[in-house]
């Protein structure tokens, strides 16, 4: 499947989005610079970057939910024919929690605490859809005993502090596809939770996938943790797509320097014990972005170019890349 | 970063006007004589009720005497009152919440449960009925004979004092249990060492925001008390009493009467707390204040 | 739950029993005994005795303390040693008074406020937002009792709408009463409203920027219930101010009353001071005392009832 047709029958398609703080003079520095990559119906996509990478921004600027200073520059976010990017916000918000859901980094503090897990369920169920208190609240335990949590017609009665963090990531997610939407955005879901737990997460993302046809994009600073339940994965770096494609791809061939230092930064279990590999440096600031590749200042393979010149994505069979010298 | 050079700016500008307020209030006070242009007692009944003119630019009242130069004094009143109850309720509050925290324990729990007591009695109800009930006259003490305002000044201090005491205790008690101070003892630092060197300077500044904004109530409070005659003795010159004595002129016409010692009271209340406010957003980021209400 | 709400009962009637006892001791150490100030100055050491003794004023001043409060708990405030009337009967005259009074301020303020707070937090830098911020400046700095004078110089004297000062009960009709305390609990209310308006816009623009507010929008739920959201959890700081506010209210209640010439309390009060009617006097402080302990114990309640983590929380 070529680039141009996934493209042509994705569900949700970033094409050059923009995300753009106003700084004191009145300037607009730029964090998301020119993003486009697409997700499929019922694909599993997954966004890797470090923090700065501009991938959050990149999903709250798809959801609408920016907050000032951040807001929009540019691009489309093609979804069901439409741009998001211009649909009032009437329209918007049937769409939020509907068609599109998104779950959040901090469980704890992601639900409201002064209101029992069965009302924030309902509300979005109500919110959505013409049904009575009684319809909803059953629709409401239905999508609780979905992810997974046990006697599920109860705990609808207890508030958030009586949840685990791992049970409180659930309620969320059953929040999520309490509607049945067609993409759940997942912002780093598991990073606030115990290790034991975030596999816990992870797989019941992946079952919800499987089982309710949803896609997903979810995004993290953790490549392996990704690669587990993915069909693809898009790599950000100062606020671009730096490398996309399968995640087998990915793993065994990572094209970009970027790529194949995140794969080397996590100790495998299989591979013999060596010394534990960190990137040096930081991801570049804001407003003092490169003027070439944004990676290259932190670049093992960086030659003179990468300093002055920005490497277009190129398009090589499924997956793309940007790098003057890839892997 | 536009919004925070402009909030920066926006503090700037309204705590520049409140300081300006309160220097200039205090100084009235402290050079009430060098400033009154006339005696702010002295009766003149040819000139009664005159409306503000070149000679009385705020008029005088129905004795004759100039408002001008009874507003001037009557800040040495609302000041002496207002700074000298938050100084009284600090010593007390300051030193409460240091002990509370510092000892922890059963001394932690007493002190803290006084302090709540003290804090569910009702200011003003209180500050009038003591003050009416040990009377209006001066106060004795060895050879000194002080005003009927030492009273107000100890009791609305007493009533201050959980705001500071809370206040300290909040801060205290939590750079007690921090890791550095541990450390500080374990390098053989004396207890007031640890007190006056690490625990005070951070409850420096929500202390200093608590004051300022006090200072403005206990301002209120003394104006009301005289008001009904409880508070600064006549001839004397009080805000409060001048809005007392200036309600007959609110039928009668002389508007310069009630207006001027009210506008007084307002402006230095505004003063305190933009001074106050402007200070919390300056030095206290993390808000350890509170919101207070009399 | 119920254990809570009984813990904090029982604290609040330590605070009352403590802070009563700093009441009665302090009117009790005033000057003059109240033997001294019924017979006069020139009573004899024999008529004191007599009368302390009549009184129970020989007891021990705890035993004092303990049977006045007793008697206060069964209705009884005593009765006046100076005019001999029931202090009981002499209070709950003015108090309806007061309580009209207070009561319609604290709907002004709360109504006002809270109001004002919430549309100023809704939508930063605009109007509301700007009315607010100058409103609280202003509305903090204006002693009740000057915009009083104000209002009865305005409203009373110059447009003639409403009568400058006196009382018509609410049985004399709604109308009519309403008129008298109108001006009182505007004048009143005012520094009330600023200080809820404050402290709901302060609030609510926290819990608005709250995570549980983003996921509400991400869901899609509409602005008024997100709105919700996060006014559930802005409310219990706006609920503990009002409840001080309420219970402040009383003090600035006694000198309102003063400038618009109303029958209420201030009048018994400042009658007990000048007559030096010290049961009268405690009576009435420590009513007011009650409320303010009441009132405060009514809001840590609801604040419990709210937060469901309060709820379980020892």
């Amino acid at each position: 499947m070529s680039a141009a047709r996934r493209m042509n029958g994705a569900l949700l398609s970033i094409e050059g989005l923009r995300v753009g703080f106003r700084n004191a003079s009145g300037g607009v520095i730029e964090a998301v610079r020119g993003v486009d990559f697409a997700v499929a119906a019922g694909e599993a996509v997954g966004v890797v970057g470090e923090s700065g990478s501009g991938k959050s921004l990149t999903m709250l600027a798809v959801m609408r939910l920016l907050g000032a200073p951040a807001r929009t520059t540019g691009g489309r976010v093609m979804f069901d024919g439409q741009d998001l990017l211009d649909v009032d916000e009437a329209r918007m918000r049937a769409i939020r929690g509907r068609d599109i859901a998104m779950v959040f980094q901090d469980p704890q503090s992601s639900l409201n605490p002064a209101l029992t897990i069965g009302r924030q369920i309902t509300d979005v169920v109500r919110a959505h859809r013409r049904v009575s208190a009684g319809e909803a609240r059953r629709i409401a335990g239905e999508s609780l005993e979905r992810v997974g949590v046990r006697e599920a017609g109860k705990r609808l009665d207890a508030y958030p502090h009586e949840f685990s963090g791992g049970m409180r990531q659930r309620a969320l997610i059953a929040m999520a596809i309490a509607c049945r939407p067609r993409l759940l955005i997942a912002d780093e879901p598991t990073t606030a939770l115990d290790v034991t737990v975030q596999a816990q997460i992870v797989d019941l993302i992946a079952e919800l996938r499987r089982d309710l046809g949803i896609a997903v994009l979810f995004i993290s600073h953790n490549l392996q943790l990704v690669a587990e339940i993915v069909d693809r994965v898009v790599v950000m770096y100062g606020g671009k797509v730096v490398e996309d494609g399968p995640v087998e791809a990915i793993e065994l061939s990572p094209r970009h320097p970027y790529t194949g230092l995140l794969q080397a930064c996590v100790p495998s279990l299989t591979a013999p014990v060596g010394p534990l590999v960190a990137i040096e440096g930081a991801p570049p600031r804001l407003g003092r972005m490169p003027q070439g590749c944004p990676f290259s200042p932190r670049c093992p393979r960086v030659v003179a170019r990468c300093e002055l010149e920005m490497p277009a994505l190129l398009t090589e069979g499924e997956r793309r890349f940007a790098c003057w010298r890839p892997l | 970063m536009t919004r925070f050079s402009h909030a920066l700016r926006g503090i700037g500008w309204t705590g520049w006007l409140g300081g300006a307020i309160v220097v200039l209030m205090l100084a009235a006070a402290i050079f009430a004589p060098l400033i009154a242009p006339f005696d702010p007692v002295a009766l003149s009944i040819e000139d009664r009720l005159l409306p503000p003119d070149v000679a009385h630019w705020l008029g005088t009242d129905q004795a004759g005497r100039d408002v001008l130069s009874r507003v001037i004094y009557g800040a040495r009143a609302s000041l002496a009152v207002g700074i000298g109850a938050v100084v009284i309720g600090a010593l007390i509050g300051v030193s409460a919440g240091l002990f509370a925290a510092y000892k922890g324990g059963l001394g932690d729990q007493l002190v803290m449960r006084i302090v709540d007591g003290v804090a569910s009695i009702p200011l003003l109800v209180w500050a009038i009925a003591i003050v009416g009930i040990f009377g209006v006259g001066p106060v004795r003490v060895g050879p000194l004979l002080l005003p009927n305002e030492v009273k107000i000044v100890l009791l609305v201090g007493v009533l201050f004092s959980p705001v500071f005491a809370r206040v300290t205790y909040a801060v205290a008690s939590r750079i007690v249990g921090a890791d550095y101070v541990r450390a500080r003892y374990l390098q053989g630092a004396g207890h007031w060492e640890i007190v006056a060197g690490d625990i005070l300077p951070n409850c420096l500044s929500p202390i200093i925001v608590q004051a300022t904004l006090l200072v403005a109530i206990g301002i209120v409070v003394e104006a009301s008390v005289s008001f009904v005659g409880l508070g600064v003795q006549p001839p004397q010159a009080s805000w409060g009493s001048m809005l007392s004595d200036a309600r007959n002129a609110i039928y009668s016409g002389e508007w310069w009467l009630p207006v001027f010692p009210g506008l007084a009271i307002s402006i230095t209340v505004i003063g305190f707390n933009l001074l106050g406010d402007a200070v919390r957003d300056l030095f206290d980021p993390r808000s350890e204040t509170r919101t207070l209400v009399a | 739950m119920l254990r809570l709400i009984a813990g904090r009962i029982v604290s609040s009637i330590g605070t009352l029993l403590f802070v009563g006892f700093a009441l009665f001791a302090l009117t009790r150490s005033g000057p003059g005994s109240p033997a001294r100030i019924v017979l006069g100055a020139d009573a004899t050491a024999e008529q004191i005795a007599q009368f302390e003794q009549a009184n129970g004023l020989d007891r021990p001043f705890v035993a004092q303390y303990g049977s006045w409060l007793s008697d206060i708990l069964h209705g009884d405030f005593g009765r006046s040693f100076v005019t001999g009337r029931d202090v009981a009967v002499e209070i709950f005259n003015s108090l309806p008074v007061t309580l009209s009074i207070v009561l319609f301020a604290f709907a002004i303020a709360v109504g006002f406020g809270v109001g004002i707070g919430i549309l100023a937090a809704l939508r930063p830098g605009g109007v509301f937002d700007r009315v607010s911020r100058f409103a609280s400046v202003v509305g903090l700095s204006i002693p009740a009792f000057w915009l009083g004078i104000v209002l009865i110089r305005f409203i009373a004297v110059d447009l003639r709408w409403l009568p400058p000062g006196g009382y018509v009960p609410l049985s004399a009709g709604l109308s009519a009463h309403l008129k008298t305390i109108l001006m009182p609990a505007v004048s009143l209310a005012i520094y009330y409203v600023a200080v809820l308006a404050r402290m709901t816009q302060a609030s609510l623009q926290e819990t608005l920027r709250g995570d549980y507010v983003r996921t509400a929008r991400a869901m899609g739920l509409s602005s008024r219930q997100v709105v919700l959201y996060a006014l559930v959890n802005a409310l219990p700081p706006v609920i503990n101010l009002a409840a001080l506010s309420f219970g402040y209210m009383f003090g600035w209640a006694l000198i309102i009353e003063q400038v618009f010439n109303v029958p209420g309390l201030s009048r018994a009060l400042l009658n007990a001071i000048s007559q030096r009617d010290f049961l009268l006097l405690q009576g009435i402080v420590f009513l007011f005392t009650v409320i303010f302990v009441v009132a405060n114990l009514a809001a840590d309640l609801v604040n419990r009832v709210l937060d469901p983590r309060q709820r379980v929380a020892a």
